[in-house]
């Protein structure tokens, strides 16, 4: 898979300031310059009970995930409880029971949405059905960050292909597959809500607004 | 300033505190005369809010432009039962980043709009429908809810109303259909997001068959000011039938991407080359999408529009959710269109065939057009294909997907045409 540089659009005029994005202000709400630009990325903050108004879970994906680790037990237990009580009904809270799921193993394994069944007292062939549907759940193990590429218009009009083609050439990877050293999955994204500054790439829970090919070595070279 | 890029011919209502992260915390919200609204509505009657945002003539930011008021007087007074106020923030239509930018800065402003909102559909509870991929926005929510239900706003016998409420986010798990309204409803009670067949509407039967309001957030976070400033303030902007400002949201091949605020009935035009600074240097403008990927193409010649709802119909288009895709003479119409055909056959919910088979088919054909091995009668079928997917199915997802079709083939056959002759052309060649 190769690259043509001729095919990105500058993605302002020259000299035009860069559009920050969140980046440009941080301080406030406990987000630090290094977890939006550094080595932070990765949701490592500790799981706290959920937060007070947080029906799905924060973070998404974590770094050290562990396939065989108990669902729903000690302070995710509460979590769940937490969440139950926001709701209506148990039904209701499947989407974030989902969400918690994978959060703890990384990805929803045949297992795990059993034993969302048996919590929300749901058939479990009820509750694949809904896995299936979303495409935030993922039903197979992926590389430990996550990186999604959005090629929809706007973002394609100013070169999306080409960076989806970077990041795929620099991780050395197909779209998709997780990378030999179990560090990379890319694949390509629809629209992420931030057309205004493209290619806006979404790296496990934080979007990279800007991205041009050029920068796809050092967003990666941050990933340690 | 409106974000990232301000313009002195902008109308600041709702983007004003953009990029001020003073805006953010209570106290910042409080001073910028955050919640004053809601002391005033909780001291009103219901009917007086609902009446008041009637006459302001609000309406609808989330695509389909229906009068808010009118939308809320639709709920039943005195049902007994329990109501609902869903927001949606599912902010997933191509082109769309306004929403976004809304919950990054002014948090509170939507908070405060979905209190008053309960207050008058006599809600005890919104929850606000999160696109799942903005953890961001969700993190910089949920903290602004927390200090608001800190600062007394949010919980049990608000200032001795005697109104009990919360606000509880959901955030949602990728999918765009989640944004249509009965799918909203249904991917909210835990399902599978597949849009309902309406009537009943959802002020009659909504979540769990109870009486609910949905509205979008930048719709929601309007409210407050209508409530300050009363309905003729808000009407001194906009056209008689489309009154008010609203983010517009502009991205594409302009050299200032972002979203600005203007007033209803803006000139297109102006609005293009003035405020978004126009098309790069030495490129000119080829085709521009109003309103989100959902609304029917517009060519460069024909932007001396003015940018309200009654204008973008007359012009064959819609204002949609005022998303301006802006397409330069370097784009391949064709692709960008196929690209858009992949995006409704990728989210298509699969209920409906037309839906489930055109956006499919269409993206097959345009994709074959494409890779030049298209003929003339592929651009008849396309036609044919969405003529059987306008108007025939539970939803307007399939409407969607024939716009881009049908009013690129009728605006930029040549395009199309081209890449079929080089096609053919290329195909003697090999057979020569
Ligand atoms: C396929 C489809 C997708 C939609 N996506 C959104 C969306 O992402 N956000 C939104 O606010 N409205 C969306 N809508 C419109 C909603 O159905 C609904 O009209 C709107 O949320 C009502 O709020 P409003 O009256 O404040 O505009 C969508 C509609 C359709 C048919
Ligand atoms: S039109 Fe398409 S998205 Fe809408 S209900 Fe039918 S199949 Fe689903
Ligand atoms: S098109 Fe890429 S974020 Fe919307």
């Amino acid at each position: 898979m190769s690259t043509d540089e001729t095919k990105v659009r500058p993605l302002h005029p020259e000299g035009a300031p860069r559009n920050p994005g969140f980046a440009g202000i941080t301080g406030e709400f406990d987000l630090t310059e290094a977890q939006i630009r550094g080595t932070e990325y990765v949701g490592r903050r500790p799981v706290d009970g959920g937060h007070a108004s947080v029906a799905g879970t924060l973070p998404y994906q974590i770094a050290d995930r562990n396939p065989d680790a108990p669902l729903f037990e000690g302070p995710y237990a509460e979590r769940l409880e937490k969440i139950l009580t926001r709701y209506p009904d148990r039904q209701a809270a499947l989407l974030p029971a989902l969400h918690m799921a994978q959060e703890i193993r990384g990805y929803l394994s045949p297992q795990s949405m059993d034993e969302v069944a048996a919590r929300l007292e749901l058939p479990p062939a009820y509750v694949r059905g809904v896995a299936t549907f979303y495409t935030m759940y993922n039903l197979q193990p992926l590389g430990k960050y996550l990186i999604q590429v959005c090629t929809n218009i706007s973002c394609n009009l100013c070169g999306a292909d080409a960076v989806l083609d970077a990041f795929l050439e620099h991780t050395g990877n197909d779209m998709g597959e997780v990378s030999s050293d179990g560090r990379f999955t890319v694949i390509e994204a629809e629209c992420l809500g931030a057309c205004g500054f493209p290619t806006v790439v979404q790296i496990n829970e934080r979007f990279f607004e800007n991205v041009g090919t050029q920068d796809v070595p050092s967003i990666l070279e941050m990933l340690k | 300033m409106a974000y990232p890029y301000k313009h002195p011919s902008e109308t600041l209502v709702l983007a004003k505190y953009f990029g001020d992260p003073e805006a953010r915390t209570l106290a910042g919200w409080e001073a910028r005369g955050g919640y004053r609204a809601l002391r005033k509505a909780l001291g009103s009657q219901r009917k007086e809010i609902i009446d008041e945002v009637k006459a302001s003539g609000l309406r609808g930011r989330g695509g389909a432009g229906f009068p808010t008021g009118v939308k809320w007087s639709f709920m039943p007074m005195a049902s007994g039962k329990q109501h609902y106020l869903l927001c949606n923030a599912d902010e997933s239509e191509p082109g769309t980043f306004k929403d976004r930018e809304l919950m990054r800065w002014t948090p509170h402003a939507l908070i405060e709009g979905c209190l008053i909102g309960a207050y008058a559909i006599q809600a005890s509870h919104a929850y606000i429908y999160i696109r799942g991929e903005f953890f961001e926005p969700a993190q910089i929510l949920a903290r602004a809810i927390e200090e608001a239900t800190a600062g007394g706003y949010l919980g049990k016998d608000l200032f001795g109303s005697g109104f009990d409420f919360e606000i509880i986010l959901h955030r949602g798990s990728g999918a765009y259909i989640c944004g249509e309204e009965t799918s909203l409803m249904n991917s909210f009670e835990g399902l599978r997001a597949t849009p309902r067949l309406k009537p009943p509407f959802p002020a009659q039967a909504g979540v769990y068959g109870l009486p609910t309001t949905i509205n979008n957030v930048e719709t929601l976070c309007a409210v407050p000011h209508i409530l300050n400033n009363g309905a003729e303030w808000y009407r001194q902007w906009g056209t008689e039938k489309s009154p008010g400002t609203k983010i517009f949201c502009v991205s594409g091949h302009v050299q200032k991407p972002g979203n600005y605020e203007v007033p209803l009935g803006f000139n297109f035009r102006e609005f293009i080359y003035d405020i978004c600074g126009g098309p790069l240097p030495g490129r000119t403008i080829k085709a521009v999408i109003p309103g989100g990927s959902s609304v029917p193409i517009l060519r460069g010649d024909e932007l001396d529009i003015g940018m309200d709802y009654e204008a973008m119909a007359a012009a064959g288009t819609m204002l949609g959710c005022g998303s301006v895709i802006v397409m330069d003479d370097t784009t391949d119409i064709v692709k960008q269109v196929r690209r858009m055909v992949d995006f409704y056959a990728h989210e298509s919910c699969g209920q409906c065939t037309p839906c489930r088979e055109g956006t499919a088919w269409g993206a097959k054909i345009l994709r074959r057009i494409e890779g030049g091995w298209g003929t003339e009668a592929d651009l008849e079928t396309l036609l044919e294909i969405s003529d059987n997917m306008a108007g025939k199915t539970i939803c307007v997802l399939s409407d969607a997907c024939a716009a881009p079709i049908t009013s690129s083939i009728e605006k930029f056959r040549e395009d199309y045409l081209a890449l079929i002759r080089r096609g053919e052309s290329l195909a003697r060649a090999r057979t020569a």
